[in-house]
């Protein structure tokens, strides 16, 4: 068993959606600041 | 405990074996072991990860916290979406393109032998400590909910768990924990549901909602800063993001999940999977505590959720006029429970505010009566620590929920232990094997060589967490906070060193590892010395790695040019 196997060269393929993974990255990133925004609309709406 | 429960316990535990010991045929290389010979699919290392990080713990305690503290602990997740970004961008490339078992060898690679040792060492001291608590938690509460011995029941866990881990390796493990997942979310559907269900037929859903609320259950945000408090918005986007960057980035048991990717893009998309779904999932198990406090404002909840110390406490005299305080308050919350709702409907909105402001002195001192039931348990166990969380909801479960569904809550409490504990079995005999063993001990075997010494690496930490378990595991406070504590004493300096990996491409091997050491001085004095909540403990110890790595390379380039 070799001790340390090479690097090895793997293509950067496109995500199967959004065409690049800099959109899909922002997408998750937009649904972060959706989710968190609802959150605290929730919070307020049932606050003591 | 019914016999439809235990069939249902039964039925589910079985088929988790069996199909873990069915899907790891075949594991006959180290590659095949350790890896699955990266031919995962995005969505089983998707369902791993996630079962990996929902360990029993999750679903014992943040139920409780739900119940007593409300959903403010959710707000630690928000960090985790940018780390998953982040790793999916920069750490799952490299990893894969260095085409290492490790995430500790690509250091080697990138830096020197003694940076990896250190790291490889933290994390086995770490993970080696949380295995132990991973596995002790659920053994202490189904010990004192189901009356079952307690070191029985952590050698059935680990045992079960090592049936299918030994032989299959990774592949075994990553497609048990697909079906884990699936009873999971199964279990807690059905617990939320049911919670719902079981509310009185006077209250409507928003009634119930309205009442958490008023209660002060469903803080989810918090905006105010303050580095003294656990959950805010503030710990969540940025501690959270360290300690997800941390776990995810640098912590083996996560890390070999997506390495075993078909790809770079399939462990990309196992990892913002996790990103979409792992908030909302935190939220509807903090909702089913809030729900099951609502249920608890009509139907009176014990003084002490853990029913051995309940009794033992019930023998001493003081207990008597603390029960009493404690009936009263819960008869005085249940009107004015309703007398807020009353008000409510009626739109008035003198009457609401008198009502809330009866309704939230109540719970005071319902709240109070029970500080006074903990702190008589913390006397009367020696156990200054003593906390009744991680039993709110399994007491509920075993007392209220119907015949089938106490099964599938235990079977949802023992398949996250199996995949929190598998991964960490594997991944620290992975570290053991790769990154000690055939680096420092045996440098030149066959690959079958390697393969049983990750068989026996298992077994060995199967072993280890059992005893850790059995020894310690019943000493421990809240456990989940023991976890993330643990965790954060070491993630920092973790994160600190691949931080300088994967960033700054001139910093050297005695820099970076100076900086690991510095690191971990400064969490280790915050923590003995400062009161700063843990989870900045990794934004400082990431910090100062990568300031003692930059300032020690500056340094060299300076006497070089001299």
């Amino acid at each position: 068993m070799n001790q340390q196997a090479p690097a090895r060269p793997m293509p950067d393929e496109p995500p199967p959606f959004l065409h690049s993974w800099r959109r899909v990255y922002i997408g998750v990133l937009a649904y972060l600041a959706v989710v968190v925004a609802l959150f605290y609309l929730f919070t307020r709406a049932f606050a003591p | 405990m019914r016999p439809l429960d235990w069939i249902v316990l039964a039925g589910a535990l079985a088929s988790m074996i069996a199909y873990g010991l069915y899907k790891g045929r075949g594991s006959n290389t180290v590659d095949k072991y350790l890896l699955a010979g990266k031919t995962m699919p995005w969505y089983a290392m998707a369902l791993s990860i996630m079962a990996t990080q929902a360990s029993a713990i999750t679903f014992l305690t943040t139920t409780g916290q739900g119940y007593a503290d409300g959903m403010r602990f959710v707000q630690m997740y928000f960090g985790l979406p940018i780390a998953m970004v982040i790793v999916a961008s920069t750490a799952v490339p490299i990893f894969h393109r260095a085409n290492v078992y490790t995430a500790y060898e690509y250091l080697e690679q990138r830096f020197d032998s003694k940076t990896r040792a250190l790291v490889s060492a933290i994390f086995m001291i770490q993970r080696g400590l949380a295995v132990g608590l991973s596995l002790a938690a659920p053994a202490i509460v189904l010990t004192a909910i189901l009356g079952w011995p307690y070191r029985a029941t952590t050698v059935l866990i680990a045992g079960l768990v090592m049936l299918y881990t030994v032989t299959g390796g990774v592949k075994a493990l990553t497609w048990t924990d697909v079906q884990q997942m699936g009873v999971i979310f199964c279990g807690l559907l059905a617990a939320l549901v049911t919670a719902v269900w079981l509310l009185p037929s006077h209250l409507s859903f928003f009634d119930a909602v309205s009442l958490a609320g008023a209660a002060g259950k469903l803080n989810a945000v918090d905006l105010h800063f303050d580095l003294q408090n656990r959950y805010n918005i503030w710990s969540g986007l940025i501690g959270g993001t360290f300690l997800a960057l941390a776990y995810f980035g640098t912590d083996q048991s996560q890390v070999q999940r997506y390495l075993s990717g078909k790809s770079i893009a399939q462990s990309r998309l196992s990892l913002l999977f996790n990103a979409l779904a792992k908030i909302p999932m935190q939220f509807v198990i903090l909702f089913t505590g809030a729900m099951v406090f609502v249920f608890y404002l009509y139907q009176q909840p014990p003084l002490l959720f853990q029913p051995v110390e309940l009794q033992r406490i019930a023998a001493r005299n003081e207990y008597r006029p603390v029960a009493e305080n404690y009936n009263r308050a819960f008869e005085e919350r249940k009107l004015a429970a309703d007398g807020f709702l009353a008000a409510r409907r009626a739109s008035d909105a003198a009457l609401k505010r008198e009502s809330l402001e009866r309704y939230r002195r109540a719970q005071q001192e319902i709240d109070q009566a029970r500080e006074r039931g903990i702190q008589l348990a913390r006397e009367t166990s020696g156990d200054r620590n003593f906390s009744d969380t991680n039993y709110i909801f399994l007491a509920f479960v075993t007392r209220y929920m119907p015949a089938g569904i106490v099964g599938l809550i235990l079977a949802v409490i023992f398949a996250a232990t199996m995949s929190s504990i598998a991964a960490e079995f594997n991944s620290l005999a992975t570290v053991s094997v790769i990154d000690i063993y055939r680096r420092h001990i045996r440098r030149q075997a066959s690959d079958r060589h390697y393969l049983w010494a990750s068989r026996a690496a298992t077994a060995f930490w199967g072993c280890y967490a059992m005893i850790f378990a059995a020894r310690y595991g019943q000493n421990l406070g809240t456990l989940v906070e023991a976890v993330n504590v643990v965790g954060s004493l070491f993630y920092g300096g973790m994160l600190g060193v691949f931080v300088l990996a994967f960033g700054f491409p001139r910093v050297r091997g005695t820099a970076a590892f100076t900086g690991v050491l510095a690191g971990e001085a400064a969490i280790f004095y915050a923590s003995f010395y400062t009161s700063i909540s843990f989870l900045w403990y990794n934004v400082l110890g990431c910090c100062v790695v990568v300031a003692v790595g930059l300032l020690l390379s500056v340094r060299r380039a300076r006497i070089g040019t001299v």
